[in-house]
């Protein structure tokens, strides 16, 4: 095991230039915006200290809070569920569809829109059925009548049709990973299978699941920071409204910050933030290695 | 080559990266540190550090403009690019690089630009108190000096700069002075058998049923842009008070939001959305959509900013736009009392190296708009006086109607979010928003607004 030892200062410098990028890129910031989180600031003028209050406003007297991190929380399951169609998505793909690799890409162009053009699309598609909206015109015509709404103006349902768009552009982005996971494992461990006479459905619950849970971890992982982070769809689309109805914590964050112009107050929500992603990152680590360990 | 060196020769790798990069970091700064310094420096080497240098010195100079005017067919896009374009011709040492961003847009870049002290040179603000942070914060120059040269000062209509104005100097130049009329378009009018505009807020609410069987959108708005349904509420709350200064008393302490006055005003905007009045969905629409929808025929009414006659004149509906006043309510407030939009100003940052270049182009700027935009045919809501007769210039009816409603103004209120402080302004705008989607109880609304305004004091 000679190879394997290191001196310790080979170790750190190499860690070093990616550590100190690191920390002036990420840590430092959020360190601040900690600190900024307990100013009163509008974000141009002066700055009172004022400690937690931010955040004891946040946490106990914001009663657009709580609702914003539930849809948010709800928003990274939903994409999370998505994963594992995905996967058998990819493995059917892979097993009944020769050249699979066109289909994919297919599935991929909804990633490389830009969101904007997506929520506009989108926007337009969900239109009441005055102003022409697709989907309604769909439902109608098939004697759907009744099932026709406004989709993006009804509180109880907007934060709805946004989760489907979402998941309607990033499904081809966690496909094509999966897809590639799939391809990935050798061949001779399925021919293997196929004369100990594993097949099918068999191989797949004994090879493709066990082998490919680490790139299954890798999406779970993107679609999860991604679903916390969502901003730009909801700014598209319905900017947090209507009245609150699809604040997310993020666009919180930025109304706050900057159409209230409380900018430490935006600033405590953005700590907030980053101290969720950190928890759920190291819990979702946390089952996902249990999981790894089951298979493996 | 044996391991030991090989192993020293990767440490020694890995080490000059680390150094490049730190050397990276500190060559940028010097970088930018030169580069904010070197005006001052080449300044001072010729002349004392003091003096201003003029604008004809030769000295090359870019200034960048950001403005709210993004769409090339409406006539204040061509009026400012024509004058920038002129300036640049006379001073052709002076390039001048527009930064054009939508209403909303621009005033979240420009409050993300002040956090980081990157105003550029000349910009735009709305007036009082939306403006106030910013001046507080001394981010912009007072324009004293430049409504002093060449007389800019005279032509700007009595009254209107003191909204711009705090503690006797004149922080930003206004580009308007509009009052709130309801467009409507007469062919849809008499398709539902309406012979007059309504004179009542009852009136307005049969017109809006009579509309509304025929499968007319009576009015359009872009509630997504939630001021623009603000803008309607407050002039019904200018009638409920029976006149303007609600928000002056709450303000000051004499009235709270949950006065009588404030509450009706609720249930009666409540009327005006229950009744159908907005199109389907309204709080997805954004307001160039909402504009759109009555540009193309689809709705009815219309009720915004006179800016708007500019665009509607030159829309495929011009001929058959006229505006009425907006109608009394339960029989009370005066017709002729308007909300008054005094425009978005134009204000140079403080943190500008070219702040003389850009007080003389501002000054040349602001005494040509009011000529161009009277050529431009958008001579209407004019922040300056403008001499020509409309009619003999090829004005159209409803410009020179709406013209003539500016004469009749007997005072009014400005917008909520141009009175109140940033933050109650917020919760207003959901509050409101909110009353498109559900029927909330009006004492609740009241209740909200006063909560919010309490804790922002």
């Amino acid at each position: 095991m000679n190879v394997l030892k290191v001196p310790k200062l080979a170790i750190g410098v190499f860690i070093l230039p990616a550590l100190i990028l690191y920390i002036c890129i990420v840590f430092i910031p959020i360190l601040v915006s900690f600190y900024t989180g307990m100013l009163d600031w509008n974000g141009i003028g002066e700055t009172k200290f004022v400690g937690f209050e931010n955040f004891r406003n946040l946490l106990f007297h914001d009663p657009v809070f709580w609702p914003a991190v539930r849809r948010t929380l709800l928003y990274a399951v939903a994409s999370m569920v998505e994963i594992p169609f995905c996967l058998i998505m990819a493995v059917l793909l892979n097993r009944y569809v020769r050249k699979a690799n066109t289909l994919v890409s297919i599935y991929f162009t909804p990633v490389i829109l830009s969101v904007v053009i997506v929520g506009q699309l989108w926007k337009t598609i969900y239109n009441p059925t005055s102003m022409g909206g697709m989907l309604n015109e769909v439902l109608t015509s098939v004697g759907l009548q009744s099932w026709t709404h406004t989709w993006l103006s009804e509180p109880k349902i907007a934060i709805y049709c946004i989760y489907f768009v979402s998941l309607w552009q990033y499904f081809g982005y966690h496909l094509l990973i999966q897809f590639t996971g799939v391809q990935n494992i050798p061949n001779e461990i399925y021919e293997a299978a196929k004369i100990d006479g594993a097949d099918g459905f068999q191989a797949d619950r004994y090879i493709t699941f066990p082998m490919i849970v680490p790139i299954f971890k890798i999406s779970i992982v993107l679609a999860f920071i991604g679903s916390l982070q969502s901003f730009d769809l909801i700014m598209v689309m319905t900017a947090g409204g209507p009245a609150h109805a699809t604040d997310v914590i993020s666009t919180h964050m930025y109304n706050s910050s900057f159409l209230s112009m409380k900018y430490g107050y935006g600033s405590a929500i953005a700590t907030f933030l980053v101290a969720l992603c950190l928890v759920f990152t190291i819990f979702i680590n946390a089952v996902m290695n249990k999981v790894e360990k089951r298979f493996g | 080559m044996d391991t030991k060196s090989k192993k020293a020769l990767t440490i020694a790798v890995a080490g000059a990266l680390t150094l490049s990069l730190a050397a990276c970091g500190s060559n940028n700064s010097n970088n930018s540190g030169d580069a904010s310094a070197s005006p001052s420096a080449s300044a001072g080497g010729s002349q004392p550090a003091s003096s201003t240098p003029s604008a004809d010195s030769g000295k090359k100079v870019k200034l960048t403009f950001q403005n709210i005017y993004v769409d090339p067919n409406t006539p204040t896009y061509k009026t400012a690019h024509q004058i920038v374009e002129q300036y640049q011709k006379e001073h052709p040492n002076i390039t001048i690089e527009f930064d054009s961003l939508n209403t909303d847009q621009q005033k979240q870049k420009l409050k993300t630009q002040a956090a980081s002290k990157e105003i550029p040179d000349i910009t735009m603000v709305n007036p009082a108190a939306q403006m106030k942070p910013f001046v507080d914060a001394n981010l912009f120059v007072p324009l004293n000096d430049v409504l002093d040269k060449n007389g800019l000062r005279d032509t700007y209509q009595s009254g209107l700069l003191d909204y711009y104005s705090f503690n006797g100097n004149t922080y930003a130049l206004p580009d308007g002075n509009n009052i709130e009329v309801v467009y409507y378009n007469k062919d849809l009018f008499q398709q539902a058998g309406i012979s007059a505009p309504p004179a009542t807020f009852d009136e307005l609410l049969a017109d809006v049923k009579a509309l509304k069987a025929k499968g007319i959108t009576p009015m359009a708005v872009g509630e997504k842009d939630t001021w623009t349904g603000s803008f309607i509420f407050m002039n019904i709350l200018l009638r409920t008070n029976g006149g303007p200064g609600f928000l002056k008393d709450v303000v000051d302490g004499k009235k709270t939001f949950e006065d009588p006055a404030f509450i009706e005003a609720v249930e009666r905007f409540q009327d005006l959305i229950q009744a159908g009045a907005f199109e389907e969905g309204a709080t997805a629409v954004d307001a160039d959509s909402g504009r759109n929808l009555f540009t193309t025929g689809k709705a009815a009414m219309y009720m915004l900013g006179t800016w708007e006659t500019g665009s509607i004149d030159a829309s495929p509906i011009g001929g058959k736009v006229a505006a009425f006043q907006f109608p009394t309510v339960d029989g009370k407030g005066d017709i002729n009392q308007f909300m008054l939009a005094p425009g978005t100003g134009y204000a140079i940052a403080a943190n500008s190296e070219h702040i003389q270049e850009a007080k003389d182009f501002l000054n040349y700027y602001c005494l040509n708009f009011p000529k161009v935009q009277f050529e431009q045919k958008n001579a209407v809501g004019l922040p300056q006086k403008v001499d020509g007769d409309l009619k003999a210039a090829g004005y159209s009816d409803l410009a020179i109607s709406v013209m003539d409603l500016f004469g009749k103004v007997s005072g009014g209120d400005i917008s909520f979010d141009n009175t109140m402080n940033p933050a109650v302004s917020q919760a207003h705008l959901t509050s409101l928003q909110n009353l498109f989607v559900q029927k909330v109880d009006a004492a609740q609304v009241a209740k909200e607004h006063q909560t919010a305004f309490e804790a922002n004091k």
